[in-house]
């Protein structure tokens, strides 16, 4: 998945505006997600790569960053 | 194929759960309740050690030889040994609040438990399913208590809708004309916390059961919303003030001092102007103390 890709899936499942979502933006800072967005975009990032993030990992990610880095991983 | 009721799926007479109500559902009570044919839940919200939860099991088990459930509260300090206690009791059903259980399916499904989470939002449920949750507890935003943001009427088709496994609805259910609403919308069954306040058995306060009683619908208030734990408890002194300093801007801090140990002073000391009440909107249509028993019967008529 490259960045586009993610981008489009944050900005489609927080309903935020498309220019806060840079690699640095801090999703509860800056996208200001809660506990539900948290879990669309955990079921929209599981079924986009097809592979399961168990729950604890997903809290371990903080930045866009963070999360396009772990799922580069996951991928792998 | 004709979807399984609750009732049917437990073992149990009724399809209803007992709400896992903290300082309320003792083992004593959810005996009485496994006893009339519901699901009792001791609730571990109020319980402080392991320990005392183990002792509650075993008061119930005790009384009845039914099945029971225990309700863990995630956010409590103590879950991480609760959650080895109700596997190592083999506790047939555990129903999950506040928080994620993502963490302890593994252990609950190695023990034979079956996993019902609570859930305010239809994506948590999809969620929940697909990490193993047996079941789940759809709750209306009418119910006392900590709440979410949609209502019963919203958020049971949705789940519905949203998952395969089967949906309990909960929040404002008190009577028949309730449960055959919920079930018309989907549920196999409901919980049910605010109409057993008023049971003869429920070991709170007179006071508080006076003060469930006399409520109308419209004496519910909801605390903590801007906070972003939303509570729901009868209007009184205490939830008013709370109300206003959270409005004002108040320090969250400070309001938890506030309310520090409120519930406790509704339900043992009977304080019905600094206690906090919880309760759901039904509350309105509670009319007289009753046996669990009857109250169950009521709900269930015609169904």
């Amino acid at each position: 998945m490259d960045f586009e890709r993610l981008k489009e899936i944050i900005v489609d499942t927080l309903a935020c505006d498309e220019d806060k979502v840079k690699p640095e933006a801090d999703l509860i800072k800056d996208l200001e997600i809660d506990s539900l967005s948290l879990v669309e975009l955990h079921m929209a990032l599981e079924d986009e790569l097809g592979v399961s993030i168990p729950d604890g990992e997903i809290g371990k990610l903080h930045t866009v960053q963070d999360v396009y880095d772990y799922l580069q991983k996951a991928k792998a | 194929m004709e979807k399984k009721r609750l009732n049917e799926i437990l073992g149990i007479r009724y399809p209803i759960i007992q709400g896992g109500m903290a300082n309320i559902a003792s083992g004593e009570f959810a005996a009485v309740c496994s006893e009339a044919g519901a699901l009792g839940l001791i609730g571990s919200g109020g319980i402080r050690s392991a320990e005392e939860l183990r002792r509650q099991i075993h008061i119930l088990r005790e009384r009845t030889k039914k099945p029971f459930g225990v309700n863990l509260m995630l956010m409590n300090p103590e879950t991480e040994k609760m959650v080895d206690i109700v596997c190592e009791e083999k506790v047939p059903v555990v129903t999950t609040g506040a928080g994620n259980p993502g963490a302890y399916m593994e252990r609950f499904k190695a023990a034979g438990i079956l996993v019902i989470p609570v859930v305010a939002a239809p994506i948590l449920a999809k969620h929940l399913e697909r990490i193993g949750a047996d079941a789940v507890i759809a709750e209306g935003c009418e119910s006392g208590g900590h709440i979410g943001e949609m209502t019963t009427m919203t958020l049971i088709p949705q789940t519905v809708d949203a998952v395969d496994i089967p949906v309990i609805a909960a929040g404002g259910i008190a009577d028949h004309r309730q449960m055959q609403a919920v079930l018309t919308l989907g549920a196999c069954g409901a919980q049910i916390g605010t109409a057993l306040l008023a049971a003869e058995e429920c070991p709170i306060h007179e006071n508080y059961k006076e003060a469930v009683l006399k409520a109308q619908g419209s004496d519910t208030i909801v605390t903590g919303r801007i906070g972003g734990t939303p509570v729901r408890v009868l209007k009184n002194q205490m939830s008013r003030e709370y109300v206003k300093r959270e409005k004002a801007g108040e320090d969250r801090m400070e309001l938890e001092k506030f309310t520090l140990g409120s519930l406790r002073r509704a339900v043992f000391e009977g304080d019905t102007k600094n206690g906090s009440l919880m309760a759901g909107q039904s509350c309105g249509q509670l009319k007289e103390i009753r046996p669990v028993a009857e109250i169950l019967a009521e709900i269930c008529r015609g169904i």
